[in-house]
């Protein structure tokens, strides 16, 4: 039977919704970094299979929801890039000040949009899913939404301009405009230290390229990163189709990148 | 004149080429239809019910990313969003 503690953690300005996998033996930790919005309800089922997973090699698995997300406390209308921060900051600060063991952040899709130098100097590993550092761009994708919203509802009420001047509503998420504009101020050009092991899992079918946009934001990474491993998963985007998948590729690659980091951090432990 | 079969072929080439492509990306993102439902023809916006805005917003980044384009706020439309034809050439326009 797995150990799980399920647990609301005092976070910077709120309790935020915890569920904690402890393996007999913890070998190292996994902090599961939700992606934003909708992505965060298309990979939930994903991200809770790759905890149980890294449990069972001996991870200490932890996964949250974000202030004003989810099951945690507040309202996403109160939330701001520097406390989603803060709050992933502190669980780091925590899970460090109680064990000697290696720290590792699971950051899937626009998850890496939250990453600060701060939280680098103090893991030992990232594992990106198909990361996307391009915060201007995801903001753009989240804003047409709204656009493809209005195609299919019966009032063409604008629903960006539902809630005043300061909030906007799009998919019937109400979020701070300041938010959207600190989410596409982020980029991967923000950040310097990446002296860390560093996992990119990228999807892409086996006979297809590597778009220029992909492959512009893998160099920037390695140009920055000296231990990048990028992993190839020909498989379906799970995150994207209509209905549930799960993608038994990525979950296997991604246990091997589980033990080879374990097994790291064991040779420098 | 002997060139303008030769591009009238190049051209109908292209077009075969972008449909595949979007064909393509349409499988991955609405896996549950059979390959043989999806041509040149398939109606998308208001035809399929998969076929919401977060699906049209997917695709759309999809399209971007696959062809290297970009496409604006304005292209978002029923129109361009018909069928995998209209999508085709609205790609072939913005390539």
């Amino acid at each position: 039977m797995i150990s799980t503690h399920v647990e609301f953690y005092q976070g910077t300005k709120g309790s935020l919704f915890r569920i904690i996998r402890t393996p007999e033996h913890v070998l190292a930790h996994l902090l599961c970094i939700a992606p934003l919005f909708e992505q965060a309800n298309q990979t939930r089922h994903h991200i809770t299979r790759s905890a149980i997973n890294g449990y069972h090699q001996g991870l200490q698995t932890i996964v949250y929801d974000h202030y004003g997300t989810g099951d945690s406390g507040g309202e996403l209308v109160e939330a701001n890039l520097s406390l989603w921060q803060q709050d992933i900051q502190r669980q780091i600060e925590e899970i460090k000040a109680n064990s000697a063991k290696a720290i590792y952040l699971s950051l899937p899709l626009s998850a890496v949009l939250l990453l600060s130098d701060e939280m680098l100097s103090l893991v030992d590993g990232l594992i990106l899913l198909q990361p996307d550092f391009n915060g201007k761009r995801f903001v753009q994708q989240f804003k047409r939404l709204a656009l493809a919203a209005k195609l299919t509802q019966a009032d063409k009420k604008n629903p960006t301009e539902m809630n005043g001047q300061e909030n906007l509503e799009i998919a019937g998420y109400t979020i701070d405009k300041k938010l959207l504009e600190q989410l596409a101020g982020q980029n991967l050009s923000q950040l310097t230290s990446f002296n860390v092991d560093c996992y990119w899992f990228e999807w892409l079918a086996k006979t297809d390229e590597l778009s220029p946009g992909r492959l512009k934001q893998q160099q920037a990474l390695a140009n920055k990163a000296n231990k990048l491993i990028v992993q190839q998963v020909a498989a379906v985007k799970f995150w994207q189709a209509t209905e549930l998948q799960l993608s038994a590729e990525f979950l296997a690659q991604e246990q091997i990148a589980f033990s080879q980091l374990l097994s790291h951090s064991a040779a420098i432990s | 004149m002997t060139s303008a079969p030769f591009t009238d072929k190049t051209n109908e080439q292209k077009s075969g080429q972008t449909t595949a492509q979007l064909i393509k990306l349409l499988i991955a993102i609405i896996p549950n239809y059979e390959e043989s439902f999806w041509h040149v023809d398939t109606e998308l916006f208001g035809a399929i019910a998969e076929f919401d805005s977060m699906t049209l917003v997917t695709l759309i980044g999809e399209i971007e990313e696959s062809f290297d384009i970009s496409l604006d706020d304005d292209d978002i439309s029923a129109e361009n969003f018909a069928s995998v034809a209209s999508l085709t050439e609205l790609v072939l326009e913005r390539s």
